[in-house]
This record gives C-alpha cells, structure tokens and sequence, in this order.
C-alpha cells in the first residue's frame, strides 16, 4: 500500500515538471548574450531594447550582459571559443585581428555607395520584423570615423590559413559599427602644476608627450618636483604610442630613416604609430626603461585616486576616464572660492592617438539567428540612445554630433543631464508613456532660468559639441586652451576652431602591431624588468654591509667576554 | 545478471582519499602538464626550443627580474630571520603564556593579504613616504614573517628540555648551550621557515605591484604579464613558470636533505 502510494507520488511529481516544461517551450523567448566592456553601457538601455524589441517583432527578448576587460582577454576567449556571444565591443585593432582571423560576421551596416539606406542590412531581417517601425540609423554615423578607418586599415587581408577566404580582403566598415570613441591624453593635476609655474600654455605645448618623460622639450627637465609624480598606464599599446609620440618631437628621432625607407621626420601621427620596426623599437625600449626614474609607478585602474589623491601628479589617460575624473575633481575652496575642477585633460598640439570600438558579429552565431543582433546595434544609433550612452559612460558616441543636435529626445536628455535651461524640451516621453527626461520641479511646473547650470541650450551646444563659444565675428573660441576635458567631438570641431592649430590628421588610428606583436611585448617587458635596478644592487650591498656588522657585532661580543672572563679566573690564579 | 562485474568497486578506507586525488590530478597535475607543453610551442603551436633561447638570452628581461627577485626574496628572508628566530625562540622558552602570543602573531593571517596590503599602502601615503624598494620590503616582510616564525616555533617548542638541561649540567654558559645545542637542534625549522618565506617572496607580484605602484617589477610580475597581459607569450611565461617550479623542487630538495640529516645526527 504504502509502495503504490509513493508510485502515484513520483508520477504525480513527473507530470508536473513536464507540464513545467511545456509551459515554457509554449512562450519562446529569443535570447541576446551582450560581450562588452564593464560600465560600458547605460544600464536601462537593454531594458528598453527588450521593450523595443517586443515592439517591433512582437517576440519576447532577454539580454544578458558578460564583460571582459581587456582586448586581450576577449581575444583570447573567442579564439578559443570559450564564449557563446551573439555581439562584442572590441577595439578597432582587436577587430582588425578577428577579420585576419576570419572569425567576423560581415554586417554591411553601411552601404558601398553611401546611401546610407542599408539596403543588404534590412533586407536580411526575417518577417517578424515590423519594417514600417523599423528606422534604419546607419546615416547617424559619423563619416568621419568610417573615413579615419578606411584610411588606415584599408582592405585587411585574410591570414588563417584553414579559412576558405583565405588571402582574400575585406573591409573593416563591412564588418563593423562603430559604438564609442575618444583620444589619448594627458591628466593631470591643475593645482600642482600652477605651483611648479608649468601651467602655461605655451610651456605646455612646447613639451607635449614629453610631460610623462619630465622632458620641457628643450632638452631641459620639466620640473624637480615632477620627478617622481608621474604614472604610466600599464597597457603596452598606449604607453608604445606616447612614448613614439614623445621620441619624434623631442627631435630623438631626426637622423633615423624607418625600414620602409621613409625617414620618421617625414610620418605622420598614423605613419608614426604604425611603422614599428627593430630601430625604432630599440629607441622605445631605451626611452621607457629611462622614464622609469620620473615615475609614481604603472596603472591599470587607480590612476584616477592616486591624482585625486596627490600621489601622482600626471597620468597617461582615455578621454572618458580623464573627463569621469575632471567631473570628481571638483574643489570649491579653488579659484578663490569660486571652486574650480582640480584636475585637466590635456591632448597634445603636435601628435595624438585616436580609437574607436565597435559592435561585431562573431562567427560562431546562427546566421538566421540575427535579427536581435541587428535590431540591438541598429538600436544604440538612435540618438536619444547615444546621448544617455554618452551621459553614463564619458566617451563620445559614434552618433554624430548634427543628428543629436536635430533630435528633441536626445536634446532633453542632455538637457536633462547638464542641466541647461531649455524650457522648450521640458517634458519627453518614450513609447510607453514613461517619463525619459524631466525638467520640472516637483509640482510639475518649468524651472526658473537661475536653477540651471548653463544658459541656454545654444551655449550649451557650442560647449558641448565644440568646446568653446561664439565670439562677436562668429569665431569659435576655446573656453581653456590648456584644458581638452571638453574636447568631446574632434570630428565636429576640429575644423571650426581658428585658435587651435590642431586637425583631424594629428590624431592617428593605430593598427594591430602583427607580426611585429612579439617584439613590442619583449620590448615593453625588458623595459619594465630593467632601468632603475641601481637600488637592487644597493639593496643586496647594504643588507651585506648590516649582516657583516651584525655578525661583526656578536664576534666582537663573544671574543669580549671570554677575554674578560680569561682575565677573572687568572686573578683567581693568583689569589690561589 | 549472470556475469558478474569484473571490477567491484570496494568501500575501503582507502576510497575516501580518491576524490582528492582526482581533483590533485585535475588541478595540479594536468596544468602543470600544459604548461610544460606551453613552453616548446611557439605562437603558431609548432614545437621550438625559442622560448627557452628568448629567455635565456635576456632579450625579455626576464634573467635580470629573476636576479632581482633573487635578491629581494633573499633580503626579506633574511630579515624575517633576524626578527623572527629571537621571537620563536622566546615563544617557546616561556611556553605556559605564549599560547596568546603565538595567536596574536597568526591572527593577522586571518586578514586577507590584499587587504592588509592595501591598508599597508595606504597607511605610507598618508606618512608621506615615498613608495618604492623600501616599502615593497617591509609589506614583504610583514606578510611573510608568520610563515618564518610558526615553523620556528613548532621546532623549538619539541626540543627536548633533557638536552639543554645535560649541556648546562656539563659546564656550558649560555651562549654554549645556545650555539652548541639549541641552533643545531632548530636547525629543520630554519630550513623549512626560510623556503617557507623564500619561495612566496620570489613569486609574489601583488605586494609589489601595491607597494611601488608596479615600479618594482619582479619574477611575479614578469609570469603574471606575460598570461594575463598579452596574448603570444604563453611560451615564455611556461619557461618562467617551469624555472619557478626548479626553484621549488630544489629548496624541498634542499628541506629533505636536512632533515635527513638530523635523523642521522640523533641517532
């Protein structure tokens, strides 16, 4: 009895997984694994995708979100294949890589003839995708990136042997969007440098790349008191880049013709950070290894505490941390107590390094699969998208800056985010009716022109798009020459800025080192291994010195009391 | 059901040790295994004797970093030597009380050392002292000092007392039977206290990538840049990993050897 009783039990139970399970097989749920850097998204946006997407195919979505925190690392788990993920974020070299690898996708996002329709892209969405709500954004994209990266990759060659294209060429705009991007630069601390006199501009410019060296540019030092204040990024790319940057404009690089036979004199920024041969490598390695006694140490993630901090008093910086630590830095007892940001971004006049990271499809996903994928990276081109994007992360989307300023939400939610007093975009709504910016008090009503940071909306743009303002002949004028923590949009205001020297062909793309990727590693590790090692040898011949005299010591002490002692029981002797 | 299985798996005391030995197989065997592999594949996973030649040669640095690991590692041992024989020895000299000092001397252990670490660094920053050489030794020394007195005293502590008392009974003053009895007798727990210091000392690379702001690269460092940092040096960094492991082998070599000796010497 009690047997049949724990039988009916069990089959009742079996049923009721089933049953279980066929429940959830009835509501299918399209799934989208998210491989991107950590904090390199606004949390809410893949919320509301899944309502977009519910809204356009009318299906059901979840995302899941896995990061990894260097390119390296991604590398290293896609070609492995460890990961299962429908879309990474690498950095344009990374993606240079994949494509040689033939591990890519290709997306076509952008059509050949510039139409900007994405003809091949959205004819390959499957039915469920609603095309009257469907808004193709690839025309929001900057032209300006698609044309930095045109020119310096060009068509990639197809390395992996076992592929069937191999030795074909691509293009990397084919295979690609671009999501975020922003420049290398120098942060440093305002204060400090005001107290040793180095906060001009013109000593600024004149020593460039040579502030991480301690180097004035005159073959002088840049102050005593930077001697040991400075911190390196410990990232062997960036710190290859400041470090050529750094040997062609202190003239070390003069008499020197690179293996292509074009003398470095004549590179460009993108020449110079591309053309890495032995010669040049030799001088890189020299350089780091004599840097390393003007440095605080190398960072990976506390360089921003250590600035805020006083530890260190210049930091080799992306854009978007230096502005995320320029908006911490804020002193009130500064500038007379008018309070004033303690620390600065600074991007050399003469060379500088600008990436890009984009969305792409590795190759291990189902092909008939990508609608979620195209939908999701079609998605963070809305401009009202990118601009939150913007807000949360600090670099600057790839969305143009003219169809930002063209879109109403995205307008509020810098608006919003700035608070700038713009009362004609005070209230935005998304589809559902649920409130995305806000420039209301509590009971509802417009706030009064006195609560809001900036002025007005059009002083805001000119700030924000092309860090300065408009002066009586329509001139655009830097707020701070020295200070580039602003300098959101190179691709905007480059052009337009007559006090500024600088251009767009300063700012170099830099292409995976290739075959070259070795010696740079062997270079960057004998640079890190050697160069003030002095202080070990003088380590080892100090505690030599204490232990001789320590031994010394207690020899001295043993002899002493014996003597003594020989000395006592020869006067028993005597008495005897 | 009529044959019977050939092998019959018996519940025997020995079972129970199985689980771990497979997980020792898993985890310590087969990497190691790997990295052994690693070390003859180039980038392209053909099989080549480069990486050996690249480090060798020094063109890494990573002969220099060895040698300065070397010396730091012994510095450090050295000093917590100095620092910790005197307190093991009084440990276990006055042995009715130590309990509670043995125990303030484990219970920082019981903090994590990146924590005890970090505060270590941040209390130098708030002291204005500058970081570099001097404070990568003394955040050294602090963590690792533990490890050079517990197996001190451990020593010390089972020292027959008959012995010291028949020196003392033959004539010898204190120094004597200090020299002549007590060192050769602990002589196990230095060898032992000093590859227990040794050993971490040259492979760490959180204390110095803390305390000098990775300014102090050592041996440590070198292994962790080249799996975690870049993607084509796997074969160098097994290289380093295997001469890491040399170290290893010969300082327990080094440990057996002595303590066979004293078993000769006391009989």
């Amino acid at each position: 009895m009690k047997r049949s009783v724990s039988v009916i039990a069990i089959l009742l139970l079996c049923c009721l997984v089933l049953t279980a399970f066929a429940a959830c097989k009835q509501e299918e749920v399209d799934h989208l694994v998210i491989y991107n850097w950590a904090d390199y998204i606004f949390d809410q946006d893949l919320e509301e995708f899944e309502a977009y997407y519910e809204q356009v195919t009318g299906r059901k979505i979840e995302t899941t979100y896995v990061t990894f925190d260097t390119n390296e690392t991604m590398l290293t788990r896609l070609t492995r294949g460890d990961t299962n993920v429908d879309v990474v974020c690498p950095s344009e070299y990374a993606i240079q890589k994949l494509i040689e690898l033939d591990m890519l996708l290709p997306m076509h996002y952008f059509d050949d003839d510039n139409s900007n329709e994405g003809k091949q892209f959205t004819s390959d969405l499957s039915a469920n995708v609603d095309k009257d709500l469907y808004q193709h954004n690839s025309g929001n994209v900057e032209q300006g990136i698609l044309d930095k990266v045109n020119e310096t990759f060009g068509s990639i060659q197809v390395l992996n042997e076992e592929s069937a294209d191999y030795g074909k060429t691509r293009r990397m705009t084919d295979y690609f969007v671009p999501y975020m991007y922003g420049t290398l630069g120098i942060l440093y601390n305002k204060v400090e440098f005001a107290e040793m006199g180095i906060y001009d501009e013109e000593i600024l410019n004149q020593a460039n790349w040579g502030i991480l060296f301690n180097d004035d540019g005159n073959g002088g030092t840049l102050s005593d008191k930077l001697t040991g204040k400075i911190l390196m990024k410990d990232s062997i790319r960036d710190s290859y880049a400041a470090t050529v940057f750094y040997l062609k404009e202190s003239g070390k690089l003069d008499d020197l013709v690179s293996e292509s036979g074009k003398p470095y004199s004549e590179m460009s920024a993108a020449e110079l950070i591309n053309a890495v041969d032995d010669g040049l490598l030799e001088k890189v390695k020299d350089a780091l290894s004599a840097q390393k006694e003007q440095l605080f140490g190398y960072e990976v993630d506390f360089g921003k505490d250590d600035l805020l901090s006083d530890n260190a008093v210049v930091d080799l910086a992306w854009s978007g941390d230096a502005m995320y630590a320029v908006e911490e830095s804020w002193d009130d007892s500064l500038n007379d107590g008018e309070g004033d940001y303690k620390l600065g971004y600074y991007v050399p006049h003469t060379y500088g390094n600008i990436w890009f990271d984009g969305w792409v499809v590795p190759v291990t996903r189902d092909i008939t699969h990508t609608d979620a994928i195209k939908l999701f990276i079609n998605y963070l081109n809305r401009p009202d998208v990118a601009a939150r994007n913007v807000l949360e992360i600090g670099y600057s989307a790839a969305v143009n800056a003219d169809s930002i300023k063209a879109d109403d939400r995205a307008k509020a939610i810098l608006a919003e985010g700035y608070s700038v007093y713009a009362p004609e975009l005070w209230y935005v709504e998304d589809e559902d009716g649920n409130s995305i910016a806000q420039l209301v008090d509590d009971s509802g009503e417009p706030l009064a022109e006195e609560d809001y940071d900036y002025g007005s909306w059009d002083e805001f743009e000119m700030y924000f798009f092309q860090n300065g303002y408009e002066d009586e002949e329509g001139n655009v004028v830097s707020y701070d020459e020295i200070s580039d923590s602003n300098w959101r949009y190179p691709f905007a205001s480059a052009q337009q800025h007559s006090s500024d020297s600088r251009s767009l062909d300063s700012l170099g793309v830099m292409r995976d080192f290739g075959d070259k990727n070795h010696d740079v590693v062997t270079a960057w590790n004998y640079a890190r291994s050697t160069g003030d090692t002095g202080s070990t040898l003088a380590l080892l011949g100090w505690t030599a010195l204490a232990v001789a005299v320590a031994v010394g010591a207690v020899a001295l002490a043993i002899w002493l009391k014996r003597v003594f002692r020989h000395k006592v029981r020869l006067r028993d002797g005597t008495k005897d | 059901m009529k044959n019977k299985p050939k092998f019959k798996f018996r519940l025997t005391r020995r079972a129970f040790a199985y689980p771990y030995m497979i997980f020792m197989l898993l985890f310590v065997v087969v990497p190691l295994v790997i990295i052994l592999i690693n070390a003859f594949l180039d980038d392209n996973k053909q099989f080549t004797f480069q990486n050996f030649v690249e480090f060798f040669s020094d063109a890494g640095g990573g002969l220099t970093v060895l040698g300065n690991s070397l010396v730091i590692g012994l510095v450090t041992t050295l000093i917590c030597l100095v620092i910790g024989y005197p307190v093991a020895y009084f440990l276990a000299k006055y042995h009715a009380s130590s309990r509670v000092f043995v125990l303030l001397f484990i219970l920082p252990m019981w903090v994590n050392f990146l924590i005890r670490t970090l505060s270590t660094k941040a209390l130098f920053m708030q002291l204005n002292v500058p970081l570099g050489m001097g404070t990568v030794l003394f955040g050294m020394v602090y963590n690792y000092l533990p490890y050079m007195i517990l197996p001190l005293h451990t020593t010390l502590v089972s020292i027959d007392h008959s012995y010291i008392e028949a020196a003392e009974d033959l004539g010898a003053d204190k120094m004597t039977v200090f020299l002549k009895t007590v060192l050769p007798l602990s002589l196990s727990g230095i060898v032992s206290g000093v590859t227990m210091t040794f050993i971490p000392a040259i492979s760490t690379f959180a204390i110095s990538e803390i305390l000098s702001s990775s300014k102090i690269f050592l041996f440590g460092d070198a292994i962790n840049m080249h799996f975690s940092k870049t993607t084509n040096s796997l074969g160098v960094g097994s290289v380093m990993s295997l001469v890491m492991l040399l170290l290893v082998i010969l300082s327990n070599v080094a440990v057996n050897l002595t303590s066979k000796d004293e078993e000769v010497s006391a009989l």
